[in-house]
């Protein structure tokens, strides 16, 4: 399990985010030793850092530029104070992302796997049961058949696939489409969600994604 | 300065001085004296008096008329007092030093405005930082808590998040400090932000958004960019029209001298008697009357940002058609800065 650590000093923000971190199959850790943080960092060995640029204390962009100097472990830097020269400075400092309160969730968790995705850098291709998925050629195949996906199919599907065996909301559906510049409508998520049920048909997996009345989908 | 006025001015001091001849006259002709001395004693006091009167005004048209024309000149009148000299006659020290004192006061006045400004500027910037930790808390809980999640609440939220940052680009916009940073700029990344932020209040409201920028670079502040668009994005909103299919299409055209950003809308529009007027400081219209929440302050705000990042915004619209504001950003921005 990924350790990712929360450097942050509102406790009600903390507390949560450590929640939404536990929920999302991360373990999320509070760093509560401001004064020593650099110290802490380097004993926790997180997988991945979320770092407040203003906390008493501790100047975030200072801490930043100090543990470049030692490792590469992603950062994420979280902001209330949302100017373009903190941005700047801070991917210049070596920051892996910058993001400002108040975020979207389910964006962060998004961003957070997308990093781990980069730095894992493995062959694309996903597996779901006997079949082959390329998201970067867009198909979908098992030994015998092929099925191309459209952009969004894919979209929608890798999200299933990522979350599988667990309800994946329309919200959550809906905020990785935007996410990637696709701004779809609730029909529009329809028939992409009827079309994906078809191929999935197609290759003999027929009712592979379940409908959670008022909640959502999973992918079984 | 003007002899005629100075000599009308000057007129009870030529009046006694001619009644003295007058009288110095009379006095050497009883005492029969010579009438060559008489004529000498004249033209000496006469021309020495001229030739008083011509250097006392030469003196004050000196200074005056330098004070007068350097005070045209100026851009900022209160800096007169750097630019003349002290005078050699009395109420021409006087006036100097009275100038020199009302700009000091003045100067301190302003400066304890400056100060309590740029005070009240930093509270605000504090607080606006300070106020969105309770929002990204609550994000976070409603997010975690399911059971408490509500649509409603999150929308609320957003609202609460963009009137918070409508101050905080208030106060930047009315500061005459540069606190903007101009850099390189994908088009793309900022409406993807701006969608992301109203992507329920866009999926709630059935508005189709459809976008169509490709890969334009811009020279600006993404930031304040970004306040923009959802500013004008955030209007498409509020006053969209009943009885068609919501749209907002947001589309960029290009040609060899800039980039134009167009944000297009199929709301109610607006009358063409407040077109020209929308961008004015708390100017609401008939659409703000028909809509509770206006302040008549967004437009104005970002009309001001435009002004100084340096990108043109104009706007057009037919009632009960549409509306379309354009944002005009200009390539030859990325020759100057390349030299």
């Amino acid at each position: 399990m990924k350790k990712i650590l929360i450097v942050e000093d509102d406790i009600s923000i903390r507390k949560e985010l450590k929640n939404l971190l536990d929920n999302a199959g991360f373990n999320g850790m509070i760093l509560e030793d401001f004064e020593n943080a650099f110290e802490q960092i380097k004993k926790e060995h997180p997988d991945l850092i979320l770092l407040d640029i203003n906390i008493p204390k501790l100047n975030g962009e200072m801490l930043l530029q100090k543990i470049r100097k030692e490792s590469n472990v992603p950062i994420i830097m979280v902001t209330s104070k949302n100017t373009e020269a903190d941005e700047v400075l801070s991917m210049s400092y070596g920051a892996d992302d910058y993001i400002t309160k108040p975020y979207n969730p389910t964006i962060l968790l998004l961003r957070i796997n997308a990093i781990f995705k980069r730095m894992e850098n493995k062959n694309d291709i996903l597996i779901y049961h006997d079949l082959e998925v390329d998201p970067k050629k867009g198909i979908m195949k098992n030994s015998t058949e092929e099925v191309i996906l459209t952009k969004n199919e894919m979209i929608i599907f890798t999200f299933l696939l990522a979350n599988m065996g667990n309800i994946v909301t329309r919200d959550d559906l809906m905020t990785d489409l935007w996410n990637n510049n696709e701004y779809i409508n609730d029909n529009a998520l329809n028939v992409n969600i009827s079309r994906l049920r078809a191929k999935l048909k197609d290759l003999g997996y027929e009712d592979a994604i379940e409908t959670r009345k008022g909640q959502g989908y999973i992918l079984k | 300065m003007k002899f005629n006025k100075y000599v009308r001015n000057n007129f009870i001091s030529i009046f006694i001085f001619m009644i003295m001849i007058a009288i110095i006259d009379l006095m050497l002709v009883s005492f029969k004296t010579n009438e060559q001395a008489i004529i000498g004693v004249n033209i000496t006091a006469i021309s020495g008096y001229i030739l008083y009167i011509v250097y006392d005004f030469e003196r004050r048209r000196k200074f005056y008329n330098k004070f007068l024309n350097d005070l045209e000149l100026l851009d900022k009148k209160y800096l007169i007092t750097e630019m003349i000299e002290k005078p050699n006659f009395y109420e021409g020290e006087i006036l100097y030093d009275a100038l020199y004192e009302i700009d000091k006061s003045m100067a301190e006045k302003i400066k304890e405005y400056s100060i309590s400004m740029t005070d009240f500027k930093e509270y605000i910037e504090m607080w606006i930082h300070e106020v969105k930790l309770p929002l990204a808390s609550i994000n976070l809980i409603i997010h975690n808590h399911k059971e408490l999640s509500d649509k409603k609440i999150v929308e609320q939220l957003k609202r609460i998040d963009d009137d918070v940052e409508q101050v905080l680009y208030y106060v930047r916009s009315e500061n005459a400090e540069k606190d903007y940073l101009i850099k390189e700029t994908d088009l793309s990344k900022v409406i993807s932000n701006v969608a992301m932020k109203n992507k329920d209040i866009l999926l709630e409201n059935k508005i189709d958004f459809i976008v169509e920028v490709d890969n334009q670079r811009v020279l600006t502040d993404s930031k304040w960019l970004e306040f923009i668009v959802n500013q004008i994005v955030s209007n498409s909103i509020k006053y969209i029209r009943n009885g068609v299919e919501h749209l907002i299409k947001i589309t960029a055209e290009e040609n060899n001298k800039s980039i134009i950003l167009n944000i297009y809308d199929n709301g109610i529009g607006i009358e063409k008697s407040d077109i020209t007027k929308v961008f004015d400081k708390t100017f609401t219209g008939n659409n703000g009357r028909k809509i509770e929440t206006s302040t008549g302050m967004g437009l104005y705000i970002t009309k001001q940002l435009c002004k100084k990042l340096g990108h043109k915004i104009t706007i057009d619209s037919k009632e009960n058609e549409y509306t379309k504001v354009s944002i005009l950003f200009n390539k030859d921005d990325f020759l100057n800065i390349a030299k």
